[in-house]
């Protein structure tokens, strides 16, 4: 129950806040063009995607509570 | 309070202390970033409103960080998280959705699970104080990415969401605690303990933020993977 609250609340209201849609999950543009921003499509081909540690320069993420 | 209970309530809100300025130095400074090539969207001005959200939060954690004997830990460097090939608005991206998709998603979902416990009045102000502003910061990634998704293609973060998860949790997370960590005491110090704080984050990635991402069309296999090795390690 929490989790679908905040699904709503969060990434339903945000995407409305963002986009202005009704829905706030119309259609991605990448359902309709394949061009992909900077060179994250080669980055994707030399990461492993098999839930392996991530390569030096791969990113990391933020930590939180 | 014993003391063991004590220390692991002052590490964590210390450890809240550090997070939270880290926060507003990165809220602040992609605040001009996402201006510069996207000048109507109403993001920049969020992120510049949430900087300022997340030093008042650093002082409350630092505050309650000194009532349990520790003291609080200053000014953080501002650290870039994206992959440096990224081009600047793809990484722009990458951080928003790392920092607020993720990180502030699972930030609303523990202090949601904190708040329905009771804890002490002071700890209980705070939690009441940070949550009400970090569904606004969580709020922001995901309207950042709707409006990118709908003008580009974001499916190249699909291979990235795992390296922002383990940037994001330490594997510690998915090991046993020893007893002082698992306390149900500790809740009252607006703490988690340990099985809790790994079923909140399990259960909000797999019911909020991997939904939340597909809908805009990344595929989340790679992250799913991610966590179900971390689950059975």
């Amino acid at each position: 129950m929490l989790f679908r609250k905040l699904f709503q609340v969060l990434v339903v209201g945000g995407a409305v806040l963002g986009t202005g849609a009704n829905s706030g999950c119309s259609t991605p543009a990448s359902a309709q063009q394949p061009e992909k921003k900077g060179d994250g499509g080669a980055q994707a081909s030399t990461q492993g995607t098999d839930a392996g540690t991530p390569d030096a320069g791969s990113g990391s993420g933020v930590q939180g509570w | 309070m014993t003391e063991a209970l004590r220390r692991a309530a002052a590490e964590a809100w210390a450890f809240r202390t550090r997070v939270e300025l880290e926060a507003a130095r990165r809220f602040a400074r992609l605040a001009g970033t996402v201006a510069a090539f996207d000048p109507d969207s109403p993001v920049p001005a969020l992120l510049r409103e949430a900087a300022q959200d997340e030093r008042r939060h650093a002082a409350l954690c630092a505050a309650l960080t000194a009532a349990y004997g520790r003291t609080p830990p200053g000014e953080t460097a501002d650290a870039l998280i994206a992959p440096q090939a990224l081009d600047p608005r793809s990484a722009a991206l990458y951080e928003m959705v790392a920092a607020c998709c993720i990180t502030e998603t699972e930030s609303v979902a523990t202090l949601s699970t904190l708040l329905s416990e009771e804890a002490e009045p002071e700890v209980e102000r705070v939690l009441r104080e940070i949550a009400r502003d970090e569904v606004a910061h969580g709020r922001m990634g995901w309207a950042h990415l709707a409006r990118e998704a709908a003008s580009g293609d974001v499916t190249f973060l699909s291979p990235l969401i795992p390296a922002m998860l383990s940037g994001t949790v330490g594997d510690g997370l998915f090991a046993p605690a020893g007893p002082d960590l698992e306390s149900r005491e500790l809740l009252r110090h607006g703490v988690l303990p340990h099985s809790q704080k790994r079923a909140t984050f399990t259960g909000t990635l797999r019911g909020v933020v991997f939904p939340g991402l597909e809908k805009f069309g990344i595929d989340c296999g790679p992250a799913r993977a991610w966590l179900s090795a971390r689950e059975q390690s």
